[in-house]
């Protein structure tokens, strides 16, 4: 009887140190998969997610979206509208070219060149008037006014190969996509070849077979620590049931959101839970372009989403309550702003109250006693138990007297018909890529601008010009206080329009294998080379 | 002789179901119906499948008066109810949920019987334009023949060498969603299947002297076609209608299942054993099991039927 206890020790430290030697695979169960490998196609964060294994910014954030250095070492503001970046040194691209200035160049440089961007990198590139390089090693890039997140926003614009996208000798920047020595530029088809997609993260394209699996291998040159495993696996594995039973057969070692009512039974089968609130607001945006709203009956030809208080009506519909504790299992939190409080620039506003009754008189109050019908678009794949938290409003809506469809459909289908404005009313979310409220405001409610890369992402349409012009104020403030005062007012001032409605901060919860460890991030994010063997 | 019989049966164009074999065999006083009626009914299985589909079929059209909710009204839903397992009572209205709610809080067996409802909705009316369009390409194929033949039935070959599920699928990604899509796109996928079928028994006929007779009695290509050579193609378009129904049933339900057929908010038995298939592994069950009792009782009593009636409409397997 003595003897197996001892026996069973031994295996298993056995087999805890064999672990790393024998987990040099891993493979990931992801919920959706990228829509391009273009790292300047999609402003998604499924594609960044994937993407950030092989592609680098200059500037990087941690799990808690704190800027770290990236490829630039280090940065700094010689005057109000001008950085100066000094790239690491010996960094080497995959195809072994070294990473110069002229990279750097390139990259900012073909941003606008990108066609039939969904949701372009515009948003980060718009404000910048000149790219120069000191040498090979020095960046100085110029705006056109002072963009105190100009260091923020390289994080999300990765760095691409000059030499594999076929530059010429030297690129000279332009604004708007004017640059010189481009070459022939490649589109984001072409990046589904690793000899296109070239870029100097840990690992490196092997291979992307859409809707079936995309492998990463590890690149041996790579300048920072060692990547940990061998050969990554990405599986899109977009129903949750299969995505948890992968994950219990053993098919995939790592599953990003579980399916909430399945917590309890992955925890039982001796996996590790891992959560943590995220910055991604799940929103209605509403369509408030002109008269002409799509799928809206019953009002004779106007739109009631232009009236403030149908929006507020639409709001105090809402039992969010309801949905945090019964549609998401508790695993997400009430929203009554664009970011979750404390994070920069944020009020600290309550979520709107439940109060169906005050929505009937408001709704009666602007001329539709008796409702009027609308479509709800929704992806139903993309957010945590997205179509049903949708329909779970449809419900709510209803109930008020505004008769709702729910219309969901799979993300890459939801996205190209969101942005042909083809839905009257629809439920997405956004996570604030910088960590802090310039972020939504500007991609969100800001006034759609396609010249200056403003409310990219506004597909409702929503346009405050005193808003904007705060916004614009704010995101010219070098000086912290006054900016996080000026984005305070902007978001207050959307937020009593109700020009948006916020629903939940999504909380993100992953699985994986006991061996393995991961520091959940605020953003989301499921980044292969950031999975570690657990150390004991 | 028989050639005569037959062309005295279409002149008085009686739809002429009897064949030779089965004039001499038959009782003189059984009408061809009532021997359908009497060897189907020596099959106890396929009564058995007749009264489940009947049963079924109520349930289906009398849904909106006997449940206790209606499932596509979002106003009566509340997700308060929602996830209650079978047997449970409403926090909202104090009923009883007998096969327990989804997430949404619909109750199962009103789900489950507007889900019939759609189902077999859909199946019938995509069945009956299939056919009126299958036959009508089918006999005229046969009936002109050359060229028009030719074309007819390439169009149905090229259509019948792919997938059903292929055809519709890529029907409703062009159409969206909604039942009248998922209807259309039954209609496009079906209606080779009966043109193929008719167009074979009609060539047939065609061939027969009765309709020779016909031709030399100057009666329009239509009156022909429909009085005279249709009704002898009856059998084996029955046979085929009700393997095809179970077909569309189960078709109506992959759509949904794969969420490219009908509205979420108006699940089908499909769609709701999608949305139950989440909760599989979470131990709710019945979200998804109980349709799909229902999808498999509906489509195994309808083959049961379909069977049956293809061993007696069928003069070859009669001894």
């Amino acid at each position: 009887m003595n003897v197996r206890p001892a026996l069973l020790i031994a295996s298993l430290v056995a087999a805890t140190s064999l672990t790393p030697a024998m987990a040099a695979d891993l493979s990931i169960g992801l919920k959706s998969e990228p829509t391009s490998m273009d790292p300047q196609f999609h402003n998604l964060a499924t594609n960044a997610q994937v993407l950030e294994n092989i592609f680098e910014g200059l500037t990087k954030q941690d799990a808690v979206q704190r800027l770290q250095p990236g490829l630039a070492s280090k940065w700094e503001a010689s005057d109000d509208t001008t950085w100066r970046f000094t790239l690491r040194d010996g960094v080497k691209f995959q195809n072994g070219s070294p990473l110069t200035a002229r990279d750097v160049i390139y990259t900012l440089c073909r941003v606008p060149l990108v066609q039939n961007s969904p949701s372009p990198f515009t948003i980060y590139t718009g404000a910048i008037s000149d790219v120069t390089a000191e040498g090979d090693d020095v960046v100085v890039v110029k705006t056109a006014s002072a963009n105190p997140l100009l260091p923020t926003d390289m994080a999300s614009l990765p760095i691409v190969s000059a030499d594999a996208l076929g530059a010429e000798k030297t690129v000279t920047y332009k604004p708007d996509g004017k640059c010189k020595g481009m070459g022939d530029v490649p589109q984001s088809p072409a990046f589904n070849s690793p000899d296109i997609a070239v870029g100097t993260g840990p690992y490196k394209l092997d291979s992307f077979v859409r809707g079936s699996k995309l492998v990463l291998t590890k690149f041996d040159g790579y300048w920072g620590e060692a990547p940990a495993w061998d050969t990554v696996t990405m599986r899109p594995i977009s129903s949750a049931g299969p995505r948890v039973a992968a994950l219990l057969s053993g098919d995939v070692d790592m599953i990003e959101s579980p399916p909430i009512q399945d917590i309890p039974r992955i925890e039982g089968a001796g996996f590790k839970i891992i959560d943590a609130l995220s910055n991604r607001i799940i929103y209605l945006h509403l369509y408030q372009q002109d008269e002409k709203a799509p799928s809206i009956t019953g009002t004779n030809g106007k739109n009631p989403l232009l009236d403030k208080r149908v929006r507020e009506a639409i709001s105090l519909s809402i039992n969010r309550k309801a949905i945090v504790d019964r549609i998401m299992g508790g695993y997400a939190k009430a929203a009554g702003e664009l970011l979750p409080p404390p994070m920069f620039g944020t009020n600290g506003r309550e979520p709107d109250g439940y109060d169906p009754e005050k929505a009937k008189q408001l709704l009666a109050e602007a001329g539709y006693p008796d409702g009027f019908g609308i479509t709800l678009g929704t992806p139903n794949d993309r957010y945590i138990n997205d179509e049903k938290v949708a329909q779970a409003i449809a419900q709510m809506l209803t109930r008020i007297g505004i008769k709702t469809k729910v219309d969901a459909v799979t993300a890459s289908q939801f996205f190209s018909r969101r942005n042909k404005l083809e839905f009257p009313i629809y439920l997405a979310g956004w996570g604030a890529s910088t960590g802090e409220m310039s972020s939504p405001l500007k991609s969100l409610v800001a006034t759609y601008d396609k010249e200056t890369g403003m409310g990219p992402t506004n597909a409702g349409r929503y346009s405050n010009p005193a808003m904007d012009k705060i916004l614009t104020e704010a995101m010219s403030t070098i000086d912290d206080t006054k900016r996080e005062d000026l984005l305070k007012k902007a978001e207050q001032m959307v937020l009593d329009d109700y020009g948006i409605i916020p629903l939940h901060y999504e909380q993100t919860v992953w699985a994986m294998k006991k061996g393995l460890s991961y520091e959940p991030r605020v953003d989301q994010y499921t980044i292969a080379a950031e999975v570690k063997p657990a150390s004991e | 002789m028989s050639d005569e019989a037959a062309m005295g049966l279409s002149e008085k164009a009686e739809p002429p179901v009897k064949q030779p074999a089965e004039a001499k065999r038959a009782p003189a006083l059984e009408s061809p119906a009532m021997r359908i009626a009497r060897e189907f009914c020596e099959d106890r299985l396929a009564v058995l499948g007749l009264v489940l589909f009947l049963a079924i079929a109520a349930i289906a059209i009398l849904a909106p008066w006997i449940t206790p909710q209606n499932p596509y009204d979002l106003a009566q839903l509340d997700i308060m109810d929602g996830g209650l397992p079978p047997g449970s009572e409403s926090f909202a209205t104090g009923g009883t949920y007998w096969l327990g709610t989804d997430e949404q809080g619909r109750d199962m067996l009103s789900a489950i019987a507007y889900g019939l409802r759609i189902s077999l909705l859909v199946a019938t009316v995509s069945l009956a334009f299939a056919i009126a369009i299958g036959v009508a390409a089918g006999t005229t194929a046969a009936y002109l023949g050359g060229k028009v033949d030719t074309l007819i039935m390439r169009v149905v070959d090229l259509q019948l060498s792919f997938p059903s599920i292929l055809i519709a699928l890529i029907l409703l990604a062009l159409f969206g969603r909604g039942i009248d899509k998922v209807i259309i796109a039954l209609i496009i996928v079906q209606w080779a299947y009966y043109a193929r079928t008719v167009r074979s028994s009609a060539i047939v006929e065609t061939r027969k002297d009765y309709i020779d007779a016909a031709r030399c009695l100057a009666l329009s290509h239509r009156r022909i076609m429909f009085r005279h050579l249709l009704p002898n193609c009856v059998p084996p378009l029955i046979v085929v209608g009700t393997v095809q129904i179970a077909q569309a049933i189960a078709l109506e339900a992959t759509l949904s299942f794969l969420g490219v057929g009908v509205p979420i908010t108006e699940p089908s038995l499909g769609l709701l054993i999608a949305n139950g298939y989440d909760y599989l592994l979470s131990g709710r069950y019945w979200v998804s099991i109980f349709p799909g009792i229902a999808l498999v009782a509906t489509i195994i009593a309808i083959n049961l039927v379909g069977d049956r009636l293809r061993d007696v409409l069928n003069p070859r397997l009669q001894t």
